[in-house]
């Protein structure tokens, strides 16, 4: 830290690293009276000091909702969201993804969670004014390999799922230069992959959305079941790379994760997030939701329904939490262009073997 | 200033020789430098120094007296009563409250992920603008999110729900004024966000908020959300956490009590083995309990969503049922009356704090 371009006092300056202290950090850390006791100052010099340093650390100064509202701070509002392509479910999102933060998504296997992935992957690179990002998507993989002929199906059927748009603007893309696929088979390989690799796809703004298929799969893996304490450690830390680079770029993050059975009844010690009657919860338990912004969950339901003379299981796309939405569902089925969701007059369904 | 230098309490022999170069009064002494005084009256520096110091302490008695004049206890009822709260909404809340989220006091409120932290937080945001004349503050929010979670489509739907609820109680002409006034851009402009990414950000952005507050006095509430989420990973010694959060929590205290305003902390929940059982309980640790003024936890049960007033040095401890509608936090539909579970200290007052009017909000 560059001491001198505070606006300090030199003597205060000079007692500061006479003390030897390196960085903002430390400054902050460290409470008035052993501030005053290290640099030998006096409690209103320790006081400018602390100001002044705080003043270089603070990023931007406090802003209104009036002007977030307005769309004056893209950096803290962007004002749009990351279209799912289909105007039934950004009807349920409120437009789609929010570009800031991590949205689950959670499911048994079989649900459709993978689709809505690879959906996501082409809905970003569209331009902005139809509900992209203008951008390519990193795809990372902990369980089964990409699943590559679905997807050059899904870009093949792109005219079909987005009749809206003009099919020059759908030739005009070239899908699958811009999806990134990694393969992560381990926890450190999932680090690295994060740390490092993402970040470079991010800054040069090649990528501008991030999907990890699935989260759970190796913490769930890798550690026995009295490790707990050590799982959260690594879950924290892998979230909070996660939360920084979504922050910073600009870029939804997307997990999939499983679901655990439910096996006693309701339980103090665990939170069901008011699922009732539900016998899966999504997994990793209270140390990775506390993570999650936004947390939906997909479950497949029995019977069929139609469209033009196909069919497709049912699936219910549920919000179980989110800053800005209801405790809302959609029915939604799988075809061969993608995901789409089902409007309203559905209402006898019922759940997969549900009670 | 009108003292005689006679009698002011210094040596004698440092008054007879300031006596002789001729100071009569102390008001003679107050514009003289050190240096000045030391050469004209022929007392050593030191001397210099401790009448000009002495004079200077004497010369603010207004000050010094406020400072160390006891209050009576009546003294400070009055004034507590007087700073009002921030309603909520929930009536059966406010109720067990005792009338809202005091002001001059930090409150905490836990609870797992998804159960209304955040929407508390944004309907205090919204109401602590309600106009004096409808039983509100009048007074403006800081916001500081460092999870991200603050979404401005939704106090935007909060504000225009405040808005609609107060122009259904507008009876009288001041309370027809205010609402002209009062519309969503106004309410929107009157709450600051910050957004701090890490704990480094989160300390500096306490250690500016005195300068905040000074350049803005219309500040009534300050809510940190959540206070836990940057705290929460990244620590490998444990003691500093404890020692950073302490700190934190004396200076949120201090800005409350002085300021009188209100701030409102959200911790995480964490879960806690203990004779082969789990349970769910407050996230930072056990000392953390004791940093916050009150506690409150917000939890599910099945449906509902239940909050709890776990720790407060007036109200009675009891759980009430709330729920989150478009509008924002409201009553829950069917349960209005607070179920107290201990007999804890209750209030002398009962839970009702004196309000300007008598309507309720509700």
């Amino acid at each position: 830290m560059e001491w001198e371009q505070l606006d300090l006092n030199p003597r205060i300056i000079g007692a500061v690293k006479k003390a030897n202290f390196r960085s903002a950090k430390e400054i902050l850390s460290v409470s008035g009276p052993d501030l005053q006791r290290l640099t030998r100052l006096s409690k209103t010099d320790v006081q400018r000091l602390h100001c002044a340093v705080a003043a270089a650390v603070r990023k931007s100064k406090p802003v209104t909702a009036l002007q977030l509202i307005r769309g004056e701070c893209p950096v803290l509002e962007a004002g749009h969201r990351l279209s799912f392509a289909c105007p039934i479910l950004d009807g349920l999102m409120r437009g789609g993804l929010p570009l800031r933060g991590i949205t689950e998504l959670a499911g048994e296997s079989a649900a459709g969670k993978t689709q809505f992935c690879l959906q996501l992957c082409l809905s970003v690179q569209y331009p902005q004014e139809n509900g992209g990002l203008n951008s390519g998507a990193v795809y990372i993989c902990t369980e089964d390999s990409f699943p590559i002929k679905r997807l050059r199906q899904l870009i093949a059927q792109q005219p079909q799922l987005r009749p809206d748009l003009p099919p020059a603007l759908i030739r005009s893309l070239r899908f699958s230069d811009n999806i990134y696929i990694e393969h992560a088979a381990d926890l450190e390989a999932l680090q690295a992959c994060v740390s490092q690799r993402v970040p470079v796809l991010l800054k040069r703004g090649l990528v501008r959305l991030l999907v990890v298929d699935s989260v759970a799969a190796l913490f769930r893996s890798e550690f026995q079941a009295d490790e707990a304490i050590e799982r959260s450690r690594h879950l924290l830390a892998f979230s909070n790379t996660l939360h920084r680079l979504s922050h910073e770029y600009g870029a939804p993050v997307v997990c999939v994760n499983q679901v655990t059975d439910v096996v006693d009844g309701p339980n103090p010690g665990r939170c069901d997030y008011g699922l009732v009657g539900s016998k899966v919860l999504p997994a990793l338990g209270i140390a990775w939701a506390n993570q999650v912004m936004v947390r939906l969950m997909l479950r497949r339901l029995a019977g069929q329904v139609q469209s033009a003379s196909r069919s497709s299981a049912p699936r219910k796309l549920e919000v179980v939490f989110a800053p800005h939405l209801p405790r809302a569902s959609c029915l939604c089925g799988v075809w061969e262009e993608g995901v789409r969701g089902i409007p309203d007059d559905h209402s006898d369904l019922q759940p997969q073997g549900s009670s | 200033m009108h003292r005689t230098v006679p009698s002011l309490p210094l040596a004698p022999s440092v008054k007879v020789k300031l006596i002789n170069a001729g100071f009569q009064v102390a008001s003679d002494l107050t514009d003289m430098r050190p240096l000045q005084l030391c050469k004209e009256a022929g007392i050593s520096q030191e001397e210099a120094v401790e009448v000009l110091q002495m004079l200077r302490d004497d010369g603010q008695p207004h000050q010094q007296r406020a400072a160390t004049e006891s209050l009576t206890a009546l003294d400070l009822l009055h004034q507590e009563q007087a700073l009002g709260s921030i309603v909520t909404f929930c009536s059966a809340l406010d109720d067990t409250l005792g009338g809202g989220v005091s002001m001059g006091k930090t409150t905490e409120i836990c609870g797992a992920p998804g159960v209304g932290k955040t929407q508390l937080c944004m309907q205090l945001a919204v109401d602590v603008q309600i106009p004096v004349c409808f039983g509100g503050l009048g007074g403006k929010a800081l916001y500081i999110d460092t999870e991200g979670s603050f979404l401005v489509q939704r106090v935007a739907d909060m504000a225009e729900a405040a808005v609609q609820h107060c122009t259904l109680l507008a009876e009288d002409t001041e309370q027809k004024q205010a609402l002209e006034e009062l519309t969503v851009e106004k309410i929107l402009s009157n709450l600051f966000l910050v957004r701090c990414h890490d704990y480094v950000e989160l300390l500096a952005e306490v250690y500016l908020l005195p300068d905040f507050l000074s350049k803005h006095p219309e500040v009534r509430l300050i809510v940190i959300d959540s206070i836990a989420f940057p705290f929460r990973h990244d620590f490998e010694d444990l003691s500093q956490r404890t020692r950073l959060l302490n700190g934190l929590a004396q200076q949120l205290i201090q800005l409350a009590t002085q300021h009188s305003i209100a701030v409102v902390l959200t911790n995480q929940m964490t879960t806690r083995v203990s004779n082969g059982q789990s349970k769910l309980v407050p996230a930072l640790g056990e000392s953390w309990g004791h940093a916050a003024t009150q506690r409150l936890i917000l939890r599910w049960e099945g449906l509902r969503r239940l909050a709890s007033l776990y720790k407060s040095p007036s109200q009675m401890e009891a759980t009430v049922q709330y729920q989150i509608t478009v509008q924002g936090f409201r009553d829950a539909s069917d349960e209005h009356r607070p179920t107290p579970d201990t007999s804890a200290v209750s209030s002398q007052l009962g839970n009702h704090s004196k309000r300007p009017r008598t309507e309720d909000l509700s």
